[in-house]
């Protein structure tokens, strides 16, 4: 299959920069998969599964959330305010934030910042498990 | 000529203190410059990847219906100003104030100063400050990056301001650090101040709807591009301390040098002076 040249930044690093078949990842209205030749195309990204697919047909699955998808003249760039490859996130930690993030929705007290905050590291604890199957 | 001796051996003393002092504050600098770099490297290719795509957006986009996208008549301009916590450091602090008065001149504008150097600037030439919650640059996470975005977007969004800009201190290498200025809203002013290519005006679709892609991305892209900045700038201070330091300690030891001369010189002529008495005064028995 045809290839195009994708590059996966976040403020910790340069993440990824090659040729892939396929990227896969949540936009803010849902799953979009991009392929080689796609028209200039941006779009801002939400919390969810990513994998790229690579020319081998190795396929790479992340964590993705916040941050933009751009292609611009057949050239992706995938800026991310957190992208964790299936491989580096670490399960018991997830699952400790998730159970913290549960037990402090619970409490009805909690002022609205605190439970944004709260079900934002939720959210995002969920993203992980989910990515590594372990909801 | 013993009260000269004394002074100068005094001298000596006070700069050998001074010497062990900035010999110290090197030795600090360039380890926690070592630090700084590497955050600075390692975020660089984000910052550089996120500032080019939004303005190749920018520079293709056609549709003006986000607030941020279109150039508006507020004139009041917003300046993220981010300096150093402390002094000492050559001239990276006054080299970055001197480009941003350049810069902020004949227009009317709010600082948001990030670093105690550049709050105390702020507060001495009586400069509007719109929030100083964020002045220890020592500090500064990517959280803080996105709390400072959205409270610049929020105030973009209300019209109380009609542009943005970063003044910076861009790291070029260890011994070279430049003061820059970036513009990052409204979005149409983007890479307006380069040479101007023929603009290609590439049509980009927005999926759903560019209002929104851009409410959602600009300030994740003002927070990126911040803490870029924020990384760059420390890196920079204390790369600009380091070399001051060295500076420092080398004028030392060069001064100590002078003195012990001047002081070997004085002590020789005061032991010739007494021998000269001594001879003189047992030829006169």
């Amino acid at each position: 299959m045809k290839t195009f040249s994708l590059t996966i930044g976040t403020p910790d690093g340069l993440l990824f920069s090659g040729e892939v078949e396929r990227v896969m990842c949540r936009s803010i209205t849902g799953d979009l998969a991009i392929l080689a030749d796609h028209c200039n195309f941006c779009t801002a990204l939400g919390m969810g599964g990513a994998y790229i697919r690579l020319e081998d047909g190795t396929q790479r699955d992340a964590a993705c959330i916040g941050g933009m998808i751009t292609m611009m003249d057949g050239k992706a760039h995938l800026l991310a305010t957190t992208w964790e490859w299936e491989e580096d996130i670490d399960v018991e930690r997830a699952k400790a934030a998730k159970e913290r993030a549960e037990q402090r929705l619970a409490d009805s007290s909690l002022s609205e910042k605190e439970a944004a905050i709260a079900q934002a590291k939720l959210n995002r604890a969920l993203v992980r498990l989910s990515v590594k199957n372990q909801l | 000529m013993a009260a000269n001796m004394k002074a100068v051996k005094l001298r000596i003393k006070s700069v050998q203190n001074t010497m062990q002092i900035t010999k110290a504050m090197e030795l600090v600098a360039s380890s926690k410059l070592r630090k700084a770099k590497e955050r600075s490297d390692r975020c660089r290719p984000y910052f550089e990847e996120l500032y080019e795509t939004l303005e190749t957006i920018a520079k293709g986009n056609t549709d003006f219906s986000s607030v941020y996208a279109k150039p508006n008549e507020q004139q009041k301009v917003c300046y993220v100003l981010i300096g150093g916590d402390r002094g000492l450091a050559g001239g990276y602090n006054s080299n970055l104030f001197k480009n941003f008065l350049a810069d902020a001149k004949g227009r009317e504008y709010t600082v948001l100063p990030i670093g105690k150097k550049c709050l105390d600037h702020c507060k001495y030439h009586k400069q509007d400050i719109t929030d100083d919650r964020f002045s220890v640059i020592a500090d500064i996470s990517i959280g803080d990056c996105f709390e400072i975005a959205n409270l610049l977007c929020r105030e973009y969004k209300k019209g109380e301001i009609g542009s943005i800009r970063l003044v910076y201190t861009e790291f070029v290498s260890m011994l070279s650090q430049a003061p820059h200025t970036k513009v990052l809203l409204p979005l149409s002013e983007l890479g307006s101040d380069e040479t101007k290519k023929e603009p290609v005006r590439n049509l980009i679709l927005y999926e759903p709807e560019s209002t929104e892609v851009f409410d959602a991305i600009v300030p994740e892209y003002l927070a990126g591009v911040i803490y870029g900045a924020v990384c760059d700038s420390l890196a920079s201070e204390m790369a600009a301390r380091r070399t001051a330091m060295d500076a420092a300690t080398s004028n030392a030891e060069e001064m100590i040098g002078k003195l012990s001369l001047s002081y070997n010189r004085a002590r020789q002529a005061s032991i010739t002076q007494e021998i000269t008495e001594i001879v003189g005064g047992a030829e006169g028995i």
